[in-house]
C-alpha cells in the first residue's frame, strides 16, 4: 500500500489527501499484519488508492451514489410508471379472483372444452383431464389455477405488446438495432438484479411487481420470432402482393402476418413456457401458486412437498406446451390447404 | 505414466504433511458464513481468531440457514455454523438428537428478539399504536396491513395462529404473506423511504432493525407454554392464545466430528457468545460507516479485545495479543 502513498507524496498531493475527513477503515488483513510481497503489488483500484489517499472515493461510495441517485429519481419514475402499470395489477387481481372463485366443476370442463377446441385432439384432452384430476385429488388444484391465471394474464399481455414490437422490428432496421440489445439484456440479466429496483419502484404488496418480472423475462421470444417470421416471408410472395397493388397495410395483414403465423405461434409457445419458469421464481416476491409450495419444500427441507409441487409444475408445463403446439400444428395444417 | 502418478501422489502427500506441520496444533476447519450482516461479521471474527490464535487453516463457506443445516445433515460440513436461528431451521432439532451436531453456545447472550413492529416515528406520532389493541382499533393508521413471514419459517406458523387470536382480518388488518426474507426487509426499507406506516413481523439483531428505528408492539405478555402451542402448525384452534414472542434461540453449532478432532477450537466456539448490545452497536457502526463485514469484524476485535480474549485458550491469547 505504501507504494501508492509515496506517489501521492511525490506529487505533492498529501495536503489535499488529508483534507478529506473520511478515514480508511481497518481491515482484517491489516490487523493480521500480512505484509505484501513485492510481486503482490495491488492494482491501483479505487479502494487501494483510497487507503493511500483518503480524498479518493472508495468503490462502496460509487455504489452508494448509484443507490442515492436511484432513490432521488424514484419519485419521478414512480409518478410515470405507477399509473401506466396499474392495469397490470387490476388484470392479475381480477384474473386470480375470477379463476379461484369459479367452482371446479365449472372451470375444469371449460378448460377441457377449450383444450379440445384448440387442439382438436382427444389424446391431449384426455391427458389434460387426467392431470386436473391429479391436481384435484392431491389438493393442488387451487395452487395450479393460481399459477395458470398468472401465466394466462402475462402471456396475453406479452402477445399484445410483443407482436407489434416484432412487426416494428421487422419493418425498421433502426428500431431493430436498438431493440435487440435490450432483448439480449432482458434474457441474460439475472432476475434478482431487476427485481430489486422493481421492489423499490412499486409497492411490494402489489401483484404488478411479479407481473412485470414475468413479462420482462418472457416477452423476448414472441418479439424475436415475430420479427424473424415476417422477415422470412418469401420475397416472391411479397412481389406478387406488390404486383396486385396492395397497400403496405394490406400486405402486412393479409400476406405477411398469416405467413408468419407459425413462427409467431412458436414464439407464443416459448413465451408461455418462460412465464411458467418465471412464475415459480416470482414466488420469492410473493406470487401465489405452485411456486410457494416449492419454496415451502425448500425452506423446510420437506422433500415430498417440493417434489409433488415440482411434479405439478412439470404437468402444467406439458399441458401448456402440448396444447399450444397442437394449436400451432393446426395453423400449419390450415395453411397447406 | 504410473511412475509419474506415484510421484505426483508423493508430492501431494509431502505437501499435506508440510502444511499440517506448519499448523501442528490445528488442521483444516470449515466455517459457514450466513448471508446477512451480523452472520458475516461474526464469521469474520471467528475466522480471525482461528487463523491467528489457533493457527487453523480456515475455509469460509458462504451459506444460509437452510442450506447450512441441510449440509450439516447430509455431509457433516461445514464444521462450524455460527448464528443458526433455530426457529427458522426445523430440521436442526433432529440433527441435534441424532448427535450429528452440538449446540456450542448462544451467539447472542440474550437471544434473538422477535416481534411485531411499527416504525418509531409512527409510534411517537400515535402512541396508542404501541399495543395490539390500539392497532386493531385504528387499522388505517398502520396502513391496514400486517406483513407476515415467508412460508416455511417458524415465525409464519406463530403469526398465522396469532392472527386468528387477535382477529387481525376481522378488524380490518389485511395479512400479506411475503415470499422471502429479502422481500420482507425491502418492504420496511420502501415504507421508510416513503414515510408510510408499516406493521409486521421482524427480528433482531439485524441490519434492518439497526438501520431503521422500529418500536415493538405489545402483543401480550410472554407465556412460554402458550407460545409453544402457538408454534404448532396444526394447533387446536381452541388452545391457541395470546402470548408475546420469548427470546429466540440463536446458536453456534459445531459438528460432533470437530468436537473430537479439534477440542481447543470447540472450546473457543463454546465460549463465543456476544452481548446483544455489542452486536447492535457493531451493526449500527457498520451501517454508519458503510463498512464491509471484514471491517466490522476488525472493529469488534479492536474495540472489544477483552471480550475476545476471555473466550480463547492461554496459548491463543498469547498469539492474539501480538496483533490486537
Amino acid at each position: 500500500m505504501a507504494t501508492y502513498a509515496n506517489i501521492f507524496d511525490f506529487l505533492g498531493l498529501r495536503d489535499w489527501c488529508d483534507e478529506s475527513k473520511t478515514k480508511s477503515l481497518l481491515s482484517l488483513r491489516q490487523l493480521k499484519g500480512d505484509d505484501l510481497a513485492w510481486w503482490e503489488v495491488p492494482f491501483p483500484s479505487l479502494d487501494n488508492l483510497h487507503k493511500a489517499c483518503a480524498a479518493i472515493p472508495q468503490t462502496r461510495d460509487l455504489t452508494a451514489w448509484l443507490e442515492d441517485g436511484f432513490l432521488a429519481i424514484r419519485p419521478a419514475l414512480r409518478f410515470v410508471l405507477d399509473p401506466l402499470t396499474q392495469p397490470l395489477s387490476w388484470a392479475l387481481d381480477s384474473a386470480l379472483s375470477l379463476f379461484t372463485t369459479l367452482p371446479w366443476w365449472c372451470l375444469v370442463p371449460l378448460i377441457l372444452l377449450g383444450t379440445l377446441l384448440s387442439s382438436k385432439s382427444w389424446k391431449i384432452s384426455t391427458f389434460v383431464a387426467i392431470s386436473f384430476v391429479f391436481f384435484l385429488f392431491t389438493d393442488h388444484y387451487g395452487y395450479a389455477i393460481q399459477t395458470l391465471s398468472i401465466i394466462f394474464v402475462c402471456t396475453v399481455l406479452c402477445t399484445l405488446f410483443g407482436v407489434p414490437i416484432g412487426i416494428l422490428m421487422s419493418k425498421n432496421n433502426n428500431a431493430r438495432r436498438m431493440i435487440i440489445p435490450i432483448l439480449d439484456m432482458l434474457q441474460t440479466l439475472p432476475t434478482f438484479v431487476y427485481l430489486i429496483p422493481l421492489i423499490f419502484l412499486f409497492k411490494i404488496t402489489e401483484p404488478k411487481l411479479y407481473g412485470l418480472a414475468i413479462i420482462l423475462y418472457s416477452i423476448v421470444p414472441v418479439i424475436r420470432l415475430t420479427d424473424l417470421g415476417i422477415r422470412l416471408v418469401d420475397r416472391d410472395v411479397i412481389e406478387a402482393a406488390d404486383a396486385y397493388g396492395m397497400t403496405s397495410r394490406q400486405k402486412l395483414l393479409n400476406v405477411e402476418i398469416p405467413l408468419a403465423l407459425p413462427n409467431i405461434m412458436a414464439g407464443v409457445n416459448q413465451t408461455i413456457m418462460m412465464s411458467l419458469a418465471m412464475v415459480v421464481i416470482a414466488s420469492l416476491v410473493s406470487a401465489p401458486g405452485l411456486g410457494t409450495l416449492v419454496l415451502d419444500g425448500i425452506n423446510n427441507l420437506r422433500l415430498g412437498v417440493g417434489f409433488v409441487a415440482g411434479f405439478g409444475i412439470v404437468l402444467l408445463a406439458i399441458i401448456l406446451d402440448r396444447v399450444s403446439k397442437a394449436a400451432l400444428a393446426r395453423v400449419d395444417e390450415s395453411r397447406k390447404i | 505414466m504410473k511412475k509419474f502418478m506415484t510421484g505426483l501422489g508423493a508430492v501431494a502427500l509431502a505437501t499435506t504433511i508440510g502444511a499440517s506441520n506448519a499448523n501442528a496444533d490445528c488442521g483444516d476447519v470449515s466455517i459457514g458464513a450466513m448471508g446477512w450482516a451480523s452472520g458475516e461479521s461474526i464469521t469474520a471474527v471467528a475466522t480471525f481468531v482461528l487463523e491467528v490464535g489457533y493457527g487453523c487453516n480456515v475455509s469460509v463457506v458462504p451459506t444460509d440457514t437452510i442450506p447450512a443445516v441441510t449440509s450439516l445433515a447430509e455431509n457433516g460440513q461445514p464444521d462450524i455454523v455460527p448464528e443458526v436461528w433455530r426457529n427458522s431451521a426445523q430440521a436442526y432439532g433432529g440433527l441435534e438428537d441424532a448427535g450429528k451436531v452440538i449446540t456450542a453456545s448462544d451467539v447472542f447472550q440474550n437471544g434473538g428478539e422477535e416481534g411485531w413492529w411499527i416504525p418509531t416515528w409512527l409510534a411517537d406520532k400515535h402512541p396508542e399504536l404501541k399495543t395490539i389493541d390500539g392497532i386493531l382499533a385504528n387499522p388505517d393508521k398502520v396502513g391496514g396491513r400486517f406483513h407476515n413471514c415467508p412460508v416455511g419459517w417458524g415465525c409464519r406458523i406463530v403469526n398465522d395462529n396469532l392472527k386468528v387470536v387477535h382477529q387481525l382480518e376481522a378488524n380490518g388488518v389485511e395479512v400479506f404473506d411475503h415470499g422471502s426474507g429479502a422481500n420482507l426487509g425491502a418492504s420496511i426499507a420502501s415504507a421508510f423511504a416513503d414515510n408510510e406506516p408499516w406493521f409486521g413481523y421482524y427480528w433482531g439483531p439485524t441490519a434492518v432493525l439497526g438501520k431503521y428505528k422500529m418500536t415493538k408492539v405489545d402483543i401480550g405478555a410472554v407465556d412460554a407454554a402458550q407460545h409453544a402451542v402457538n408454534q404448532q402448525a396444526d394447533a387446536d384452534p381452541a388452545k391457541i392464545g395470546v402470548s408475546g414472542f420469548p427470546s429466540a434461540p440463536v446458536l453456534n453449532a459445531i459438528t460432533a466430528d470437530l468436537a473430537s478432532r479439534e477440542p481447543d477450537v470447540a472450546a473457543f466456539i463454546k465460549n463465543m457468545s456476544f452481548p446483544n448490545d455489542v452486536i447492535s452497536t457493531m451493526l449500527a457502526w457498520k451501517e454508519e460507516n458503510n463498512a464491509s463485514a471484514d471491517e466490522a469484524a476488525a472493529w469488534v476485535l479492536t474495540n472489544h479485545t477483552d471480550m475476545i480474549m476471555s473466550w480463547v485458550s492461554d496459548d491463543a491469547k498469547k498469539k492474539l495479543s501480538e496483533r490486537l
